[in-house]
């Protein structure tokens, strides 16, 4: 449960599915953004996390999140998150997340609205 | 009452080696009947915990989990590290419309152990930090 993995799982258009299973922390957050600068790079302005697999999360992994969504934000892209554990969403509440990046509940909703603003 | 159920672990500045005490609050929360969502959230003040301590006090940490049965069973963790200390009145709430415009994101940490935990103490001199973290089994 604890092994990360970052795989992405879809691009299209503008809108890119990044799939994170594991514990994120510093190295996994570093991973997450390199592959976010990436898809920015290369013109991605949606960011979708899938976070079905992920349970924990530290600081550091937060940290670097938010790393993700500076970039974002300063292409006046989009950055959501969908399937978080109630302990993620918990924390991203907590940090006040929702100002700045959406939350869905699972990935067919996340795509159904980022999809048709995109 | 039975005696509470202690697991104590020692800690150094390997990779990941706070993970070794998330799998302690696994075992003796699920011995607690803790709902896993509480647990996750016990988790990630765990980590936190261990974490600041790994960083900022010293080469050991010392890490302590307990397990109260009862009608209301309960978990404490105490975590103690031998750095320099710091006052924990001084460390301000993190906002995220200043952490998002800063060079430096981080200090979440204590934050999220007083959102996620029921109780956190925190003592405080030169060469001995101790953490202390409790959470009841119905959450906050």
């Amino acid at each position: 449960m604890d092994i990360f993995e970052l795989r992405l799982a879809l691009q299209d258009g503008s809108v890119a599915v990044l799939e994170v299973s594991g514990y994120i922390n510093n190295e996994a957050g570093e991973a997450i953004a390199t592959q976010a600068r990436r898809l920015l790079d290369s013109g991605t302005r949606t960011l979708l996390f899938d976070l079905h697999a992920t349970r924990i999360i530290n600081s550091i992994g937060i940290s670097l999140l938010l790393e993700v969504l500076e970039g974002v934000l300063a292409v006046d892209g989009t950055l959501a998150f969908c399937s978080l554990s109630p302990g993620i969403a918990k924390t991203f509440q907590i940090m006040g997340l929702a100002q700045y990046a959406k939350v869905f509940t699972d990935r067919e909703t996340a795509l159904a609205e980022l999809s048709a603003r995109s | 009452m039975a005696e509470p159920e202690r697991l104590h672990f020692v800690l150094s500045r390997l990779p990941n080696a706070e993970l070794v005490v998330v799998s302690g609050v696994e075992q003796l929360g699920a011995a607690l009947g803790f709902a896993r969502d509480t647990l996750d959230e016990v988790k990630l003040a765990v980590l936190e915990a261990c974490l600041n301590a790994l960083e900022h006090g010293g080469s050991e940490v010392e890490v302590e989990l307990v397990a109260h049965q009862g009608r209301e069973p309960w978990m404490e963790v105490s975590v103690v590290d031998r750095g320099p200390g710091f006052d924990p009145g001084t460390v301000a709430s993190p906002r995220l419309n200043d952490k998002l415009h800063a060079q430096r994101k981080r200090g979440w940490g204590l934050e999220l152990m007083r959102r996620l935990m029921d109780r956190v103490e925190i003592l405080s001199v030169p060469g001995r930090t101790q953490v202390r973290m409790v959470r009841g089994r119905r959450g906050v």
